[in-house]
């Protein structure tokens, strides 16, 4: 049997004496859509940056296709196929939307570090570029500068920059926050398209949960640190605990 | 013909370039080979400041590094002006390489604290080790070898050197600005995190800019000594490592040529006023001031857009 996508052992990280995640034990399964959900102050945050790389753990392992990343920086786990994107938008808003993406692939293709090279001479990364565009419907405005995008657009340059490293594994921070019903419907399509061409495994952290059970075949719950609940998405919909804790607030609103 | 607008521009200063240097008097042809040193000092410092967004107040010390690497070859190996311009660069790389390592884990205003401090200990170094670098009267003396066959003794000589090396410098830049190597420096300006997810060590790539930086501050301090004969322990003082930051944000820290333009503005303004007043550094003040605030994006920043619409728009026109 294989390594699993994704293991977390034993996970354990605690701001002063406030617990974001405490023993947390799962597994990711590639190809299978993965939500994390939970209320405010859950540890969702905190999970992901640990995951990334962006915070270390005070105990706990991971592994990556059974390869051990607990102690690696961030831009070498994503050269190892995790990546993700963010809650606020994330871009470089100063450059085209085709810089944009043009940067992740550079890494890819490992030419980032051609100092006297001209740009317009690297084979193929000007293809690549497009190609990741196009898969995120951008291509239109590929020579537009990022921040003049709108907002919903933005946050598809992001997942299409985070795509054009070609991960495996790819954590969504909140991809529908703030914004307006027509984008979020977009957004969820695309990643429901991406996610079913199978390169990569998509896990989305939500606070909504509207967006998580339609789109999820698994689904992770946390509350204070701990994992409540885990199974799939109208499994976890009749769950006690979890309505208690957390579907409650949300009925009674 | 727009679109060769820009060559057209290249070729024409090129032109004035070497006119100076075969026509001009002793004292413009000495103040363009400052302006040229000044010049290949702030275009290495802008890739760091204007392409990569990291401020250092230290790169005096890399200038520094540069003349007395230059100077203590010609005292004690060889007075082949090739050899010690190498040994120069030698040296200021490897200074670079340390303390960029320690700076290059901080931004912002601790990066610029540190290289603050770690300039300043250079400066210290400097004055202090009397017996290898002169201490406060720096090291006296330096000649200039032939180069290559060819005396470069006289300074209308010399100055086909500097000029040759200020055209590489421009060469270089331009090249290093419009490579793979080039837009992740801007990545990492604009948004260093993101950069880090695109599978990149920012701090690596720091580092890389850092050093290339400092390695064109000692090209300009090898010349330098050559130039005036002798080091001076304060251009590793911070005075002097606010030379380029003042030059490059006169320019344009946006623009490719905003050193050149910031150096030349930099050099003849302090030649003109110092010779109406003592208080030059009152005056100059208050007109940098105008400049810096007058002209948002610097003295090039205007000029730049310009140019690129114009080559743009002959581009599509040749196009369809």
């Amino acid at each position: 049997m294989t390594a699993p996508l994704l293991e977390v052992q034993d996970l354990t990280k605690a701001f002063g004496r406030v617990v974001a995640a405490r023993k947390l034990n799962f597994e990711i399964r590639a190809g299978e859509l993965t939500s994390v959900i939970g209320p405010n102050g859950a540890g969702k945050s905190t999970l992901i940056n640990i995951l990334s790389g962006s915070v270390s753990a005070d105990e706990g392992r991971i592994f990556l296709q059974g390869r051990e990343i607990t102690h690696l920086p961030t831009h070498r786990r994503v050269r190892l196929g995790l990546c993700r994107s963010f809650q606020v938008v994330n871009v470089f808003p100063e450059l085209t939307v085709f810089e944009n993406v043009q940067i992740p692939v550079l890494a890819l293709v490992g030419r980032a570090r051609h100092v006297l090279r001209s740009l317009s001479r690297e084979p193929g990364v000007a293809d690549r570029a497009m190609e990741v565009l196009e898969r995120v419907n951008l291509a239109g405005q590929a020579h537009s500068p990022a921040s003049e995008l709108s907002h919903g657009d933005q946050r598809l340059l992001e997942v299409g920059i985070a795509l054009a490293v070609r991960p495996k594994l790819l954590f969504l921070d909140e991809p529908t926050a703030g914004m307006n019903p027509v984008e979020r419907s977009e957004i969820l399509e695309s990643i429901r398209r991406l996610s079913a061409s199978g390169e990569t495994t998509f896990v989305i952290v939500e606070h909504d949960m509207d967006v998580v059970f339609a789109l999820s075949d698994r689904v992770i719950v946390l509350h204070l640190g701990d994992i409540i609940c885990d199974g799939e998405p109208n499994v976890v919909k009749e769950d006690e605990q979890v309505r208690e804790c957390y579907l409650g607030e949300e009925v009674e609103e | 013909m727009g679109r060769y607008l820009p060559h057209l521009i290249v070729g024409l200063l090129g032109l004035v370039f070497v006119a100076i240097g075969l026509f001009a008097g002793r004292f413009v042809l000495y103040l363009t080979m400052r302006v040229m040193l000044l010049s290949i000092f702030a275009l290495g410092y802008n890739l760091l400041l204007g392409r990569t967004g990291l401020l250092s107040f230290g790169h005096g010390a890399f200038y520094a590094a540069g003349s007395y690497g230059m100077a203590l070859f010609y005292l004690h190996v060889s007075s082949d002006p090739l050899l010690g311009i190498i040994a120069g660069l030698a040296l200021a790389a490897f200074t670079a390489l340390i303390i960029g390592f320690f700076c290059v884990r901080h931004t912002e205003i601790y990066f610029a604290m540190l290289t603050l401090a770690f300039g300043m200990m250079v400066f210290s170094l400097i004055w202090n080790l009397r017996d290898i670098t002169g201490g406060d009267d720096g090291l006296v003396g330096i000649g200039r070898g032939p180069l290559l066959g060819f005396s470069i003794a006289k300074d209308s000589q010399y100055y086909f050197l500097v000029l040759f090396c200020f055209a590489l410098t421009v060469w270089l830049i331009h090249r290093i600005r419009s490579s793979a190597f080039g837009l992740i420096l801007a990545g990492i300006r604009e948004n260093p995190q993101r950069t880090s997810f695109a599978g990149l060590s920012v701090k690596g790539y720091r580092l890389a800019a850092f050093v290339i930086s400092a390695v064109f501050a000692g090209l300009a301090g090898s010349l330098g000594a050559m130039l005036e004969s002798n080091t001076d322990p304060f251009s590793a003082h911070w005075t002097h490592s606010a030379e380029p930051v003042l030059v490059s944000l006169i320019g344009g820290l946006q623009t490719f040529s905003g050193p050149i333009a910031g150096s030349v503005i930099f050099v003849v303004l302090r030649e003109t006023i110092e010779r109406f007043t003592q208080n030059w550094m009152l005056w100059f003040g208050m007109i940098l001031l105008v400049i810096i605030m007058g002209f948002r994006g610097g003295a090039m920043g205007a000029p730049e857009r310009l140019l690129r619409r114009i080559v743009r728009k002959s581009r599509e026109e040749g196009a369809s």
